[in-house]
């Protein structure tokens, strides 16, 4: 039985070896080859979902979104990427004479532009387009990390650059009578038109631009969907093309964290990793803490008082600066100062088991928080919420804090993250209560400048009880 | 006592992976030679600490907090000269980790008034700890110093005793604070003394009388001035941490 599991796992990892293992030059480093991680949201799918005005567009992309109801299946709305309008166009625009229903009203090299970041796995800043004052307002918003991308908008199928970059094409038809009714209704409702002049536009530009450009598309769709959410069979078609897609990545970002396993095996450990001094008092600490007699309390207190520890010890290893500094007895002293801003991020939920330590160090500072779950099934970690600190790409230091690391798998996505958001590599300082080598091995090979704090070294896959003892549940 | 011209010694500080000319130059703890006395690990982060306290330019807030910084680092590392026995214990995840325990009880004794500044990162370590406290002054007539209260545990004998002074220039008052935990049983051995800035002649002096006494410091200094004050130093430590 053993020896089968064993059998299939080795010719499982070896067909993986064969697939694709880029080894990536990397000039700044003493270090020559490094691993490369993809993380799930690389290469992301995009749907490209087109139709005449009123034809159900949105309506379907919402609903598949809401049937699959995972928060990496994302939206984006064509109409984001409206050219704002100059004055004269505007005028135009408020008495209905302007036409949107040309492509030429739409910034396509935007739209290709933010569509190329996201497949490349990068944070892409959508603009914000106001329909009532017909102008991109200020502030962007920003998709980031989509394993699926839905791209819903009249000329969706229009530009062959966009097509290019589509997974899936789908075009939307109803009756003209059916999307005009509709287009009343909605441009009444929620963008606080007239019906004269809605009328007006559907018979100058909506009705001559659906033949001329729209329709058109439905040459070059996978499929085309008639009578909308209503198409059961469509619907039922489309989500479980992505569903495949989906399963299709997390296999793939699980056999890439595998392949990183066999690679790392066999590597020394980078002099990146820090390892606390095992000193009696904190061997002592952690007798405390690995005991599952300990009461609640002395588990909290020995914890926080381990992590204040390792987060002085994370700070030993971010940027200095020398200063001069003049004591009250007006003699200079030569010493040092933090180069610049350092904040840190939570990964949650473990991470947040550090925050009493890193308070009692840095009570101020800046904290970002990732959430990563792993997948329950698949084992797999999976990137659910993100919030960092705007200019985190400018702080001289970014702590990461994580309770415990084993395989490593949402440490590297949490450092991915970072990178993503432009946090330098050599920023970044990993502080974890506990490793296994083979996290640290496969996080080092592939983010050699990443510094890493470790409190104590386990067995290489360890539940994680640290988090369920200090939080009680 | 003579003023110290010697050099103080400058070297390049960071992490043992980082190229020298990556590391930022400072001034580091002076070397005694004493088996008795650890100086903290000198490390940016504590030379960044001790900058922030030394500076004449620091608010009381921050002298606080960061005063308070090191000394949780000097807690941590005198508790290390504590005795210990193996312990194992079994985890939360049904593994074995071979653990230590320690074995003795402990108290702190605070010398008034800067000692006691050194309280609150003891009680950080130790909850619920013991804390007697000396008060040694400066005698007007014969410039001696001279024990004018204590309050110590009625069991000290039995403990090991952390002695808190954050400021060690020529020594008078620890010197008096361990004869009177002798004079009230306490062996030499169980004394470790935790102390944040010292002189290198006074640290010397200390070491010598008490061989058997263990002395843990953050930083040894340059020297003493004509006043006695440490120099660079960081001035009066109970005045910058209570009243200034």
């Amino acid at each position: 039985m053993r020896g089968d599991t064993r059998d299939l796992v080795d010719t499982l990892t070896d067909g993986i070896k064969g697939l694709d293992v880029r080894v990536v030059e990397n000039p700044d480093s003493t270090i020559a080859k490094r691993a490369h991680y993809a993380p799930p949201w690389a290469d992301v799918s995009i749907i490209g979902i087109a139709g005449s005005s009123g034809s159900g567009k949105s309506t379907l992309s919402q609903a598949i979104v809401k049937k699959l109801n995972l928060p990496w299946v994302v939206i984006l709305s064509i109409d984001s990427f409206y050219k704002s309008l100059d004055p004269e166009a505007s005028r135009r625009a408020f008495r209905n004479e302007y036409d949107f229903d040309s492509p030429e009203a739409l910034d396509f090299d935007v739209l290709v532009e933010r569509l190329q970041d996201l497949k490349a796995g990068k944070r892409a800043e959508i603009p914000v387009y106001s329909f009532e004052k017909h102008a991109r307002l200020d502030r962007t918003t920003a998709i980031y990390s989509p394993h699926v991308l839905i791209l819903e908008g009249i000329f969706a199928l229009y530009d062959p650059r966009v097509l290019e970059l589509l997974d899936m094409k789908i075009f939307c038809e109803a009756d003209a009578d059916t999307c005009l009714s509709r287009r009343i209704l909605r441009d009444v409702k929620d963008r606080g038109r007239d019906v004269d002049g809605i009328i007006k536009q559907w018979f100058n530009y909506v009705k001559p631009n659906f033949e001329k450009f729209v329709d058109p598309q439905r040459k070059v769709a996978d499929i085309i969907v008639p009578r909308g959410v209503e198409n059961h069979v469509a619907m039922t078609m489309v989500t479980q093309f992505i569903q495949q897609k989906l399963v299709e990545k997390s296999k793939r970002h699980r056999a890439a964290l595998t392949r990183l396993e066999s690679q790392a095996r066999h590597q020394p450990l980078s002099n990146k990793v820090v390892f606390l001094d095992q000193t009696p008092q904190l061997r002592g600490m952690n007798t405390l803490i690995h005991d599952i007699d300990t009461s609640k309390e002395d588990f909290i207190f020995y914890f926080n008082r381990f992590t204040t520890l390792l987060i002085e010890k994370a700070m030993d290893n971010i940027p200095f600066a020398s200063t001069t500094i003049t004591t009250p007895l007006n003699r200079e002293y030569a010493g040092l100062k933090p180069r610049g801003e350092v904040s840190a991020v939570v990964v949650l939920r473990g991470g947040a088991a550090l925050e009493a330590g890193l308070k009692r160090v840095l009570p101020d500072c800046k904290t970002g928080r990732v959430l990563i779950q792993s997948n329950m099934r698949t084992g797999e970690p999976e990137l659910h919420y993100l919030a960092l600190p705007k200019d985190i790409a400018e702080h001289e230091a970014v702590l990461l804090l994580d309770a415990q690391m084993s395989s490593g798998g949402s440490a590297l996505m949490a450092v991915q993250v970072l990178v993503d958001h432009g946090v330098k590599m050599d920023r970044i300082v990993l502080a974890t209560y506990s490793a296994g080598r083979l996290g640290l091995h496969r996080l080092t090979t592939v983010f050699p400048e990443v510094t890493v704090v470790v409190g104590n070294v386990i067995q290489d896959v360890e539940e994680r009880w640290v988090e369920k003892r200090y939080f009680r549940c | 006592m003579s003023t110290t011209s010697e050099i103080a010694p400058t070297k390049c500080v960071g992490p043992d992976y980082r190229a020298e000319e990556q590391k930022p130059t400072a001034t580091v703890s002076t070397a005694v030679n004493f088996d008795n006395v650890t100086v903290l690990s000198q490390t940016p982060q504590l030379i960044a600490l001790l900058s922030i306290i030394r500076d004449k330019r620091t608010d009381r807030g921050d002298f606080i907090f960061y005063s308070n910084r090191i000394i949780r680092l000097l807690v941590e590392e005198g508790l290390n000269h504590l005795p210990t026995v193996e312990h194992p214990v079994t985890t939360p995840v049904g593994r074995m980790y071979d653990g230590l325990a320690f074995q003795g009880k402990i108290c702190g004794v605070s010398i008034m008034r800067a000692g006691e500044a050194m309280e609150q990162g003891l009680r950080d370590c130790c909850r619920s700890v013991r804390i007697g406290k000396i008060l040694i002054q400066r005698d007007e007539e014969t410039a001696q110093p001279k024990l004018f209260y204590d309050k110590l545990p009625e069991d000290i004998a039995d403990r090991w005793v952390l002695l808190l002074d954050p400021m060690f220039a020529t020594g008078g008052s620890a010197i008096m604070a361990v004869e009177v935990l002798k004079s009230r049983g306490v062996p030499e051995e169980r004394i470790i003394f935790l102390n944040i800035l010292a002189s290198p002649e006074g640290i010397s002096n200390f070491a010598s009388k008490f061989p058997k006494l263990r002395t843990v410091t953050a930083f040894i200094d340059q020297g003493l001035d004509d006043k006695n004050y440490i120099v660079p130093g960081l001035g009066d430590f109970g005045d910058r941490y209570y009243s200034m």
